[in-house]
């Protein structure tokens, strides 16, 4: 019962993790080999803020997500939506050059030591009935990875941004004649996946030890929400995110990671499409 | 040696080319002179450039040819590394055995990765290859009999350094001449076509299995016999080592550096990446970081790599595999 609990806080945080990755997948066509490095980057941003600032790591989101928000846009602007011209195997080469780039910058900068954004909260719980117990920093990153991915859904379905996102999504010509700029909606793609990933930082960086080499093991996490979850679909990348947040509880430190790999390689093979694909 | 160069030789003059088949002899002499009298430091720059070279070309014959991107050829390089590192200290048997273990275990290896990896195309293949490697990775890093992330050592390593030297020129010169001779054959007809439309070559009579099956698995022994003799030349092995992705960045690099598609490419773009990392050396931490910004500007500025756009500039094609290129 308690792995149910805890199972169901790190799916939040999980299913965030491939909120990004989706988006870029479901919208630009694009599979980012860099997402994962972009969320290391928003873990880096947010403990190093919050040591300087000497604030409650959440607090630095004000800074960190707008400016993931810029990075993203111009990186779109300025490289990939350049190399999408040249097809699909250029552009994920490109964004793997990325995550390289950005995993030995991180490096130098912050060398290989493990990092943590330390809350005073990092221990404590809140006791239930019976034996069971809420984990209260389990409990707050799970809120802020809900909370997050709704923010998101309302801008995707309320906003005109939102809905020339989607319609360029579902149809490109149709949407460029409409007067939607594809680019530049890749571009706004593109900083609101990095946006996410500012955010779905924040909570590894608050849940987990991490290191500049992380991103890596992130990036397969956000890929297999994104597949088991279908792409573009925000209700499936919930329970895919429940279901990675389950096996990393029930295999602990060492199978956890193990189990959550062979779980995606069997869906890969067997059902690529996703369990909840349109 | 003796009986690769005469069969490169039957090969070559069917396609025409003298002089290429003359000056590929004449580089491969050279090499081997550089084997017996060459410094230690040059020789020790060639040996990883011969094994890093073997794994571009195998790479590119996935990737450039058959459209199969895989980002997880560490995997083929680790098992085979681990081979030989069971093989020469657990088992104390000679590094030759350890090399063919591993050989043998790559192909294995990619024989059952073939049948999950084959359901899947593009971006698919591409992570899911990397999943696999990590898989294996977080594996030997909790197996008790690989000594989980403390590693092994691989013991007996030959103190002539020649040995080493000319078993990985052997193991690129072979690598090169598999992939070519492959190519040339009516598979690589199909297979071209079949990167250029699998539909297609489908129904006009391609084996699209088996074609991308003997490329998987071509390429799949080659990058463990070069892996393999690294970890012998290189005596210790960890899963970081072993399984770490710098090994496809490198193989990357190089085969779009060189020119992906082209027989040429993956040679020279070897060439230049081993020499850029020679010089970065000096430069821990920057290396990857510039090798990066290189790869990035090529993709952007000349997609075709060098050996690509020589080719297109000069209309001259190198090693090419095409059948009527001497209109």
């Amino acid at each position: 019962m308690q792995y149910l609990i805890n199972g169901i806080l790190l799916g939040g945080i999980y299913a965030l993790l491939g909120v990004g990755m989706t988006m870029m997948f479901g919208i630009v066509k694009l599979t980012n080999l860099a997402h994962g490095e972009f969320i290391i980057m928003g873990a880096f941003a947010s403990t190093m803020l919050a040591q300087w600032l000497g604030v409650d790591p959440i607090v630095t989101l004000i800074i960190t997500v707008p400016l993931m928000f810029l990075i993203g846009v111009l990186l779109q602007t300025v490289l990939i939506n350049r190399v999408m011209l040249q097809g699909s195997e250029p552009a994920l080469l490109v964004t793997f050059g990325l995550s390289i780039i950005i995993q030995d910058a991180l490096l130098l900068l912050f060398t290989a030591d493990a990092q943590r954004a330390n809350v005073a909260y990092n221990t404590a719980t809140i006791p239930l009935f019976g034996n069971l117990y809420l984990p209260v920093l389990d409990l707050i990153v799970f809120a802020i990875s809900l909370l997050t991915i709704l923010v998101l859904t309302i801008f995707l379905r309320k906003t005109y941004m939102g809905r020339a996102i989607r319609a360029t999504s579902d149809d490109t010509t149709a949407a460029t004649l409409m007067g939607v700029s594809v680019k530049k909606t890749y571009a706004i793609a593109m900083g609101i996946a990095m946006a996410t990933a500012a955010v779905a930082g924040l909570g590894v960086g608050m849940r987990w030890t991490f290191y500049p080499s992380s991103g890596g093991s992130y990036l397969l996490i956000a890929f297999g929400v994104v597949v088991i979850g279908g792409m573009g679909s925000i209700p499936g990348t919930l329970v895919a995110g429940l279901v990675f947040g389950l096996a990393q509880v029930i295999g602990g430190a060492q199978y956890g990671t193990l189990i959550s790999y062979i779980l995606l390689i069997i869906m890969l093979a067997v059902r690529p499409q996703g369990l909840f694909s349109k | 040696m003796k009986k690769m160069k005469s069969s490169n030789r039957d090969t070559v003059r069917v396609f025409g080319g003298w002089p290429l088949l003359i000056a590929c002899i004449v580089i491969v002499a050279v090499l081997v002179v550089i084997g017996f009298v060459g410094e230690n430091n040059i020789r020790r720059i060639l040996i990883r450039m011969f094994l890093y070279c073997a794994m571009a070309v195998v790479w590119n014959l996935m990737s450039g040819y058959t459209g199969m991107t895989s980002l997880g050829q560490q995997a083929f390089v680790g098992i085979a590394g681990y081979s030989m590192a069971v093989m020469t200290s657990t088992y104390l048997a000679s590094y030759w055995v350890g090399l063919l273990v591993g050989g043998a275990i790559g192909a294995v290896l990619a024989l059952v990765l073939a049948v999950i990896l084959f359901r899947m195309r593009g971006m698919y293949f591409a992570i899911a290859t990397w999943v696999i490697a990590e898989a294996l990775k977080t594996f030997f890093l909790s197996w008790k009999f690989v000594n989980q992330g403390g590693g092994l050592s691989v013991m007996g390593r030959p103190t002539d350094r020649t040995i080493i030297y000319m078993v990985a020129l052997l193991i690129c010169v072979a690598a090169i001449v598999t992939v070519y001779l492959l190519l040339n054959s009516k598979l690589g007809l199909g297979l071209t076509a079949m990167r250029d439309d699998p539909d297609a070559a489908s129904s006009v009579g391609v084996n699209i299995f088996k074609s991308k099956l003997i490329c998987f698995v071509v390429a799949g022994i080659f990058t463990a016999l070069a892996g393999g003799w690294y970890f012998l030349n290189n005596v210790s092995i960890y899963p970081n080592s072993g399984f770490g992705n710098s090994w496809t960045v490198a193989v990357v690099f190089i085969v779009i550096i060189g020119g992906i598609g082209t027989m040429a490419g993956p040679i020279v773009g070897s060439v230049v990446y081993i020499m850029l990392s020679e010089i970065l050396a000096d430069y821990p931490g920057w290396s990857n970081i510039i090798l990066g910004f290189i790869a990035i500007l090529v993709i952007l500025f000349l997609p075709d790599g060098i050996i690509g756009t020589l080719q297109k500039k000069l209309k001259f094609e190198i090693l090419s595999q095409k059948r009527f290129s001497q209109e």
